[in-house]
């Protein structure tokens, strides 16, 4: 009941006119951030801090943190129509998101983007909400060898994200970990591949690879084939450009996977919002009964990971507010400005500061709910851009890599390393490598790395400290049975014919 | 009334060394305020901050305008500051890592001696932490633990060439004693590891320990500091608690490109002078629990040695590979 009536106080203080209005401002810029590839709602934030100075607290907090769900929103668009990832946790909606706006749904894969976004976040708030403080003790339990474990279930998804050849997909898992190792290395610092070129000590942005190796590997694939013509099917009509029942259907599990995986690996500090939606990825596809067909373009490959994408901004507010603690860049630059204005989340500031706190949880379902109505609307006009002739659509791709690439780091270096990239991802193409466990290796290489390496100084060398915590062990079984996976499908299919033979 | 002193004689030099200068240079477009880190890291937040005391106490006739160019731990910047020879209407905030990372990084092309010094603006203390449960009250209890068990006590902290690393060599070098040093990206992983006891030991910056310790979760056992700050009256400085080790802060100041003449350098020296004496500063240092570092640019050419040649030596210790 208490928890009612501070949400109810929470409401009072999120539905002034002046929260409300800012809290739509923040959602827009959100949406808006989230298309443009490249610019983060990090940046962003940073960015639009000094607007902040002079509004209350509660306002300014109620706006940047609708930036930061906002573009979570936004980030699937240019994903499904362009197979851009607008943000780096949209690489995996690129996988079955594109592919179903190939196939002519790219309404529906929007709007099931959308739906999957408002469910996950608002299923993230009421997390945040009502398990705020247990949760966070939960999170301060995981360390380098929970972390490790976890990464290491991450990178067991490689064998169903693999396509026909399961070697090919360890091929480029392992390229994705070469890439990962790229720059100064934290516990020695001595740099790694990074061919004597100080743009390299940083390693390589995950965003050029992602933008290289989806969209402009897709470009240059398509370029050869000159004499189709007309490239992407948009059916007529609002009605066959929004999600059908039978596609909600489908998506049913995949919301509640979504929702639930997000927010836990976001109340993890060590995690991120691209693992999280690699893993409900995964787990959506073990658990399917048609996960063949995953990679082709089923709603369910657009729902988990978008779910999961927008519920981990609830999870990622629980260690801020009640520790203090920033998981991420974004999470980081919210504390810096919680900083400037003489706040300090943690323990004491739900007590402390009831109206900011309520005023925020309150203020994220009203922006949900906002982003909702600004979004779907928006989708039949987003789907006209599929309209356009190839020799217009392409260079308009390309221009919106480049520019979101240069955009991040104002270097020019970063975008002949995207041209690289872009050179890579067609060859990947072309020799029939899956890219989704190059990106996948990409992302967990340097979180595994280093949390093995932790654990191990740690232990003083003792690889048992691996196995021997209970959160540990379990994950790491259950990376083993993932991948043992695929052996007894096979000897599955194998008796299912001998069965056949015999019957 | 040192302090007092210092200023009064910081500003008759100023005034004597600046008052012909004012009539031979003024900034007549904006100046571009160049920073290492991406938007909201340290340094651009320190940037912003000057920039809108700048325009707000109106100390300048021209606006500065922050930018980014991050990348490479700062090299990147550097280059970028290196490459803009003679340029008056550029300047730079520099922190201890412009003056270590050239040091174990064969790709960097310059180092601060090819820049023009400006001033040294603050001086950051630390503190060390431990969990608020830990048996350790003092920093004594800490390393006579760690004397027991050589090399099982945990300490996290960010790369090897950073403070939290350095303070953790000398202290180690001057006991006798070892512990393990758990390196994280991100500050809050650091603290995560600390309040989850899956380390022992941290050091932290004060504003960041504050809420921590408000809340139960963390206890201070001694400062990384020449005097103790006026937040933690009670709890010793690493000297104070008889452990003889040269104080390592955490420097930010700004410097120019290379090739800038004397009077461009003594008008900026002013600008920065006079930003210093500002009340908005003054609350800025004390809300931030920063200690006031102001050196002008002959001193501060002499503490870019002084400091360079103190982090090689400690750097070789630590086994990193030094290169320059």
């Amino acid at each position: 009941m208490e928890i009612l009536t501070s949400l109810g106080h929470g409401f009072a203080v999120a539905l002034e006119p002046l929260n409300l209005f800012w809290c739509f401002v923040g959602v827009f810029l959100g949406t808006a951030v989230g298309v443009m590839p490249g610019l983060g709602p990090a940046a962003t934030i940073a960015m639009l801090l000094p607007l902040t100075f002079n509004m209350p607290p509660t306002t300014a907090v109620i706006m940047l943190a609708g930036i930061y769900y906002g573009a979570k929103y936004g980030g699937s668009t240019t994903a499904i129509l362009l197979n851009v990832p607008g943000e780096s946790a949209s690489v995996v909606t690129c996988l079955d998101g594109y592919q179903m706006a190939r196939k002519g749904r790219a309404g529906a894969a929007l709007g099931i983007a959308a739906i999957s976004s408002f469910i996950a976040g608002t299923v993230g708030v009421v997390g945040l909400m009502l398990l705020a403080p247990p949760l966070a003790k939960f999170g301060l339990s995981f360390s380098s060898p929970e972390y490790f474990a976890l990464m290491f279930m991450g990178l067991a998804m490689v064998v169903l994200l693999a396509g026909e050849s399961m070697i090919k997909a360890l091929l480029a898992m392992l390229v994705g970990l070469w890439i990962a190792s790229m720059g100064i290395d934290l516990f020695s610092d001595a740099s790694r591949f990074t061919f004597g070129r100080s743009e390299m000590l940083d390693g390589v942005d995950f965003v050029i690879v992602a933008i290289g190796v989806f969209a402009l590997g897709e470009v240059f694939g398509n370029m050869e084939k000159r004499e189709e013509g007309v490239m992407l099917p948009v059916p007529k009509g609002l009605r066959n450009l929004l999600p059908t029942m039978a596609e909600l259907k489908a998506c049913r599990f995949a919301f509640l996977n979504g929702s639930i995986v997000g927010f836990i690996i976001g109340v993890l500090p060590g995690a991120g919002s691209t693992i999280a939606s690699f893993i409900s990825y995964g787990i959506e596809k073990a658990v399917s009964k048609h996960p063949e067909k995953f990679g082709t373009g089923v709603p369910e490959g657009v729902a988990a990971p978008e779910g999961a994408n927008n519920s981990e901004t609830g999870g990622a507010m629980v260690p801020l507010l009640t520790l203090g603690i920033p998981g991420s860049g974004t999470t980081a630059i919210l504390l810096a400005a919680f900083i400037l204005w003489g706040l300090r989340p943690g323990p004491l500031m739900i007590q402390e500061n009831p109206d900011l706190f309520w005023g925020l949880v309150a203020s994220m379902y009203v922006g949900n709910v906002m982003l909702l109505v600004l979004n779907l609307p928006l989708i039949p006009l987003f789907a006209q851009i599929l309209k356009l002739r190839e020799y217009i659509l392409y260079p308009i791709i390309f221009g919106i890599s480049i520019i979101g690439v240069y955009a991040v780091s104002s270097s020019l270096f970063d975008c002949w390393m995207l041209v690289v990239f872009g050179l890579l991802g067609y060859a990947v193409r072309r020799l029939d490598y899956p890219s989704a466990p190059l990106i996948l290796g990409l992302v967990l290489g340097d979180s595994m790395e280093r949390a093995l390496r932790q654990s191990l100084m740690m232990s003083q060398g003792d690889l048992s400290i691996l196995v021997s915590r209970p959160i540990s062990a379990t994950m790491l079984v259950l990376a083993v049975i993932l991948l043992c996976l695929p052996l007894f499908r096979r000897a599955n299919a194998w008796r299912v014919k001998a069965l056949e033979e015999n019957g | 009334m040192k302090f007092c002193n210092r200023i009064i004689i910081a500003a008759c030099a100023a005034a004597l060394a600046a008052a012909p200068a004012w009539a031979q240079f003024k900034p007549t477009k904006p100046v571009e305020f160049i920073v290492h880190t991406g938007p909201g890291g340290g340094a651009d937040v320190l940037a912003r901050f000057i920039s809108q005391v700048i325009e707000k106490e109106n100390l300048a006739p021209v606006r500065f305008q922050v930018n980014n160019r991050d990348g490479g731990g700062g090299l990147r910047a550097m280059a970028y500051v290196a490459e803009k020879k003679g340029d008056t209407h550029a300047i730079a905030v520099f922190t201890g890592n412009w003056l270590t990372n050239p040091l174990t990084r064969a790709e960097a092309q310059h180092t601060v001696k090819d820049m023009t010094p400006i001033v040294r603006l603050v001086l950051e203390p630390a503190l060390v932490a431990v969990k608020a449960d830990a048996p350790y009250k003092t920093l004594k209890d800490f390393i006579d633990a760690a004397k027991k068990a050589p090399g099982t006590m945990k300490q996290s902290g960010g790369s090897i060439t950073s403070r939290d690393n350095v303070v953790r060599q000398l202290l180690m070098k001057e006991t006798n004693s070892s512990w393990a040093y758990i390196s994280f990206p991100g500050g809050g992983e650091r603290i995560a590891a600390l309040l989850g006891g899956h380390v022992n030991m941290m050091i932290i910056e004060p504003q960041e320990a504050g809420e921590h310790i408000k809340a139960g979760g963390m206890r201070v056992i001694a400062q990384v500091s020449d005097k103790r700050l006026a937040g933690f009256p009670n709890i010793p400085t690493i000297k104070e608690s008889g452990f003889d080790i040269p104080n390592v802060p955490q420097v930010r100041g700004i410097l120019m490109p290379p090739g800038v003449a004397p009077d461009v350098v003594a008008y900026y020296e002013d600008l920065f002078l006079r930003l210093s004496k500002t009340a908005t500063w003054r609350k800025y240092l004390e809300e931030q629990q920063f200690e006031d570092g102001f050196q002008k640019s002959a001193e501060l050419s002499r503490f870019f040695d002084t400091y360079t040649n103190q982090m090689r030596d400690i750097l070789k210790e630590a086994g990193a590979k030094v290169v320059r």
